[in-house]
């Protein structure tokens, strides 16, 4: 019988054969005459004999306990970051905000600051500090930073997990 | 980084523990019971070393369990076990010998584990051919898997398998002839 890729009719009669070990006289004969059985057979047996050699092994499987337990705590830190996510956000949003409030009154305070250190007389450099937030624009832009810096935390700690 | 308190203590969060892990532990230890030891016996043949093959059996169950994948019966459970210990031992590969893309080739003069006897006849011929041959080899004939089966767990097309089942089938009966086993005197 020619080679072909498209395999022998009789392939899963051979592999049966060699796996149960009860050969017919008629598909033993196909066997000794089929060079696509008689390698077929050949490969099987020998992938079953190494197969039950492995299996036999003595040495004993990982205890599967402690996985379980592995996969329940990752299971429950997942819920749990589900769960606080939001409230999370709400935090930092909130911190973004005071910190954007902050700024927004930083001219006034910086005003009451100069004039507490003007009344100690000390004639510094001081007075040239330049302001820290002199208009809206700016404070606009610093509260965008801080939002900005707050959500590559969450995001970093998002990935990490 | 910013300290903040939550206000949600971990047992209010985590309220419905069962829900999140699909399979429980009686179900998982039957599914183990029933798998473990023959997916041991197809990552040691494919790397030829018992402590890694032992290690990436610990780590296929546990991503398993990760995944929460439920499966419609068990052999669907066991085909995904399948898959996941593969990618896990290419994955391996790949991190050790950042070199190549694939599992390299057991060295049969070395020896990767003198206790799974790779220079006996069978272990020696396998040795010789490529690892994405032990792997298809084993799934066919030894796992009885299909060859839809076996192009989802190896991540290939299933149109490819029969030929590359073919080759390698070649590949491994050369082997085995070299070492002087034949149809009739095959392993037993």
């Amino acid at each position: 019988m020619s080679m072909t890729r498209d395999g022998c009719p009789h392939e899963a009669s051979i592999i049966a054969a060699v796996n149960s070990g009860q050969w017919s006289p008629e598909l033993r004969e196909h066997r000794n005459d089929c060079v696509q059985c008689a390698e077929l057979t050949l490969v099987v047996a020998a992938l079953k004999s190494d197969a039950d050699k492995l299996m036999a092994m003595n040495e004993p499987l990982p205890d599967p306990s402690p996985l379980w337990l592995r996969a329940r705590l990752a299971s429950k830190e997942r819920d749990y970051q589900r769960a606080t996510r939001a409230i999370v956000w709400v935090q930092r949003a909130a911190v973004g905000a005071v910190l954007a409030v902050g700024l927004a009154f930083a001219p006034g305070f910086w005003t009451k600051i100069k004039s507490v250190i003007l009344g100690f007389g000390l004639e510094t450099s001081a007075i040239d500090i330049p302001r820290a937030a002199g208009s809206p624009l700016l404070v606009v832009v610093c509260s965008i930073v801080v939002l900005a810096v707050l959500a590559f935390m969450e995001f970093a700690s998002l990935s990490e997990n | 980084m910013l300290a903040m308190s939550l206000s949600l203590s971990r047992a209010e969060a985590v309220n419905e523990p069962e829900r999140s892990v699909i399979m429980d532990e009686a179900a998982f230890q039957r599914l183990h019971q029933l798998t473990a030891r023959q997916l041991r016996a197809y990552l040691l043949r494919s790397c030829g070393d018992l402590d890694l093959a032992n290690d990436l059996l610990q780590e296929t169950y546990l991503r398993f369990l990760k995944a929460d994948f439920e499966g419609n019966d068990d052999a669907h459970r066991r085909n995904y076990l399948y898959r996941i210990a593969t990618n896990l031992m290419t994955d391996h590969y790949r991190r050790t010998r950042p070199q190549t893309n694939d599992i390299p080739e057991l060295d049969p003069t070395r020896g990767h584990a003198e206790e799974v006897d790779m220079r006996n006849d069978v272990g020696g011929a396998m040795a010789e051919i490529g690892p994405r041959d032990r792997q298809m080899l084993w799934l066919a004939y030894v796992e009885g898997a299909s060859h839809r089966e076996i192009a989802e767990i190896m991540g290939i097309r299933p149109a490819s398998v029969r030929s590359m089942l073919f080759r390698a089938r070649g590949r491994l009966a050369d082997e085995l002839s070299s070492r002087g086993l034949r149809p009739g005197l095959e392993a037993s």
